[in-house]
């Protein structure tokens, strides 16, 4: 059992996580009771049906949404006792989110983009320049930099998402669908690049995915099923 | 983070810039019209309040106190001919001129009608007075002093009366014994001025012949004086009725209650322009920058959700909005300044609406004029009008909830 202080501390960790939409009129249970551990390093993928409650449990862990019950820890910071701007600081600097589609700011090129989240951070504009440059070369957008997004292809676009959610040195990636309108090629890439930075950097990734080839990478995959854990399985996965 | 906020307002102002470039030229238009309207609004209102002091009213009017109750002859002012000489050495005194004055009935053969007869020294009054009825002549000539019973009338009398230049006519009044009187004279000329009541109401003799039939010598019933500045008239008139106690001494805001009015409400009337035309712009704006956070729900989620926090949403909704406006309005300040520099030179004619005009007593030839405080209230009116349009998008956009906005994960 991870403590709650020192280096050992849990990535993400919830308590009896419970949702109920329409608590007063009819009732829909999201979740039930879920208790999840993610530690440093992980490269978890969220699975299971529509309605199944993998778009709530991310919602909460992502500090979008608030449970009904139970608790929510990043970092040991229990979230659902943040304030509306404390919540939005800490998903500023504790969480990259990397979406499925709308994730860049169209007017803004690959390097604006990714600049603009560290900017925010108040970090100074050299730093935020260089930063943006190594990230971009580092998810192999070195001769894109100065492209808009609707100059790169979906795949490029989710690249530089990636790189984005990373510049904000974030204790972990969420990644809804990242893959859901990309090829198999782009999707091949893109999956290698984050696997690269989960190995390399020991970067957490939690994939919200209905893609079996993301599946397929995945070395955790918790299935939920009517807003309940319904099987975690660990698994070794050929990185190449 | 200003810098960037800034610059990300800027680039999503040219995001649509098909959209952009209408609000662009909505708050042009808006500043120019603001600018234009106002203008010649100002323009209308000081060429009325003008062209009536010039015309009658004079800045400062000295009469016998009784005179105006019942237009007596007997009250001429009382060594009037001094009075005038003293009246132009005085530093504050522009223009002097003393005429007198009768009320009377004028006859033709066709028709009669009640008018003011005034007597003038059309030949040695160089005065405004004379000056301005002399500009208005559209046929004939000015009495003159050698030609005995020679009559200045306006075109609405002489179709009222179906006179014309030197026809005869008679003008019925009561002289200084009380009795009635009457004379004949002869149409040396007819004036049109910018104001039709005038031209019915008001006929002009030389004043030896008016004062001859009147039965009386030099009489003076009116001396009119003008200043250098319209504001100084009342200072003027508080002192000549110190010094002429026994005299009625009234500045042109006592004469002219309605020029008085016009004159005082002229800002608000400029400023009520300014406002209509203002809110046209603010419902523009809100509807454009509504539109652009609305179509923008999906990136304005993400941005919220990746931590972009309400402060600086909403300075970037209002940026947007303050660089367009910052763009169309210069150029509407320019556009409206030019308009009124050129339409104050050569004036626009409205002669088209003469009728109506002159009817209220307006000129039909309108000069814009604008002056710089005005400019600078519109560019302010403007500002804050896109300030306030950018408040509800503004406001709009920070409702949004991120994991709503972004349709949530899966």
């Amino acid at each position: 059992m991870p403590t709650q202080n020192g280096n050992n501390m849990s990535v993400i960790r919830t308590e009896g996580l419970t949702k109920v939409y329409n608590p007063d009129q009819v009732p829909v249970h999201a979740l039930n009771g879920v208790d999840l551990t993610i530690e440093k390093g992980e490269f978890t993928a969220i699975v299971g049906p529509s309605g199944s409650g993998k778009t709530t449990l991310l919602n909460i862990i992502g500090g979008l949404d608030e449970p009904t019950g139970g608790k929510a820890f990043i970092r040991g910071t229990d979230i659902s006792t943040l304030s509306d701007r404390e919540l939005i600081n800490f998903r500023l600097n504790h969480i990259g989110f990397v979406f499925q589609s709308f994730n860049l700011i169209p007017v803004l090129t690959a390097l604006e983009n990714v600049s603009f989240i560290m900017q925010m951070q108040g970090r100074p504009a050299k730093e935020c320049r260089e930063k943006s440059i190594e990230l971009l070369e580092e998810v192999g957008l070195k001769d894109k930099i100065n492209k808009r997004p609707s100059e790169l292809s979906g795949g490029q676009q989710q690249r530089v998402a990636v790189a984005r959610a990373l510049a904000s040195k974030p204790d972990f990636v969420l990644a809804d669908e990242p893959t859901a309108n990309l090829d198999s090629v782009s999707t091949a890439e893109l999956l290698d690049m984050m696997a690269e930075l989960n190995e390399v950097e020991d970067m957490t990734f939690i994939f919200s995915t209905h893609d079996q080839r993301v599946i397929d990478r995945a070395r955790r995959v918790i299935t939920l099923v009517d807003g309940k854990i319904d099987s975690d399985e660990e698994r070794t996965v050929d990185s190449g | 983070m200003l810098k960037y906020i800034l610059k990300l307002g800027w680039k999503n102002v040219w995001r649509n810039p098909t959209r952009s470039g209408v609000v662009i030229i909505t708050v042009l238009l808006g500043t120019w019209a603001g600018i234009f309207a106002t203008g010649f609004f100002n323009g209308m209102l000081n060429d009325y309040i003008k062209g009536q002091i010039n015309l009658t009213v004079g800045h400062v009017q000295i009469m016998y106190p009784e005179f105006e109750d019942l237009y007596n002859p007997n009250y001429a002012i009382p060594n009037a001919e001094n009075l005038i000489r003293t009246l132009q050495v005085n530093p504050d005194v522009d223009e002097v001129s003393g005429k007198s004055v009768a009320t009377g009935l004028a006859q033709s053969a066709r028709n009669s009608f009640g008018v003011t007869i005034w007597g003038m020294d059309i030949e040695n009054d160089t005065s405004v007075s004379v000056r301005s009825i002399k500009g208005y002549l559209e046929e004939g000539d000015f009495p003159e002093a050698e030609n005995r019973n020679q009559i200045l009338i306006g075109d609405d009398l002489a179709e009222r009366l179906g006179l014309e230049l030197r026809s005869r006519m008679v003008l019925s009044f009561q002289d200084v014994s009380g009795d009635l009187t009457a004379g004949a004279f002869r149409v040396a000329g007819i004036f049109d001025s910018f104001d039709s009541r005038f031209d019915e109401n008001f006929v002009v003799v030389n004043k030896a012949d008016l004062n001859r039939i009147l039965g009386g010598k030099n009489l003076t019933h009116n001396i009119r004086i003008d200043t250098d500045d319209l504001m100084t008239a009342g200072v003027l008139a508080e002192q000549l009725q110190d010094s002429n106690p026994d005299l009625e001494v009234k500045s042109w805001r006592e004469i002219a209650p309605d020029l008085r009015y016009v004159f005082d409400m002229q800002d608000l009337s400029l400023y009520l322009v300014m406002i209509i035309i203002i809110i046209g712009l603010i419902f523009s704006i809100i509807n454009t920058m509504l539109m652009a956070v609305m179509e923008r729900t999906r990136e304005l989620g993400m941005l919220r959700a990746i931590g972009m926090n309400k402060s600086r949403t909403f300075s970037m909704v209002m940026l947007e909005t303050v660089f367009l406006t910052l763009v169309g309005s210069p150029v509407g300040l320019l556009l409206g300044w030019l308009t009124i520099t050129y339409f104050g030179a050569s004036g626009i004619d409205l002669s088209a609406f003469s009728e109506g005009l002159e009817g209220w007593g307006f000129t039909t030839m309108i000069y814009p004029s604008l002056a710089l405080k005005y400019y600078l209230n519109i560019v302010l009116f403007v500002a804050v009008a896109a300030l306030i349009s950018a408040l509800y998008p503004a406001w709009r956009a920070l409702q949004l909830r991120p994991v709503e906005a972004i349709r949530k994960f899966n």
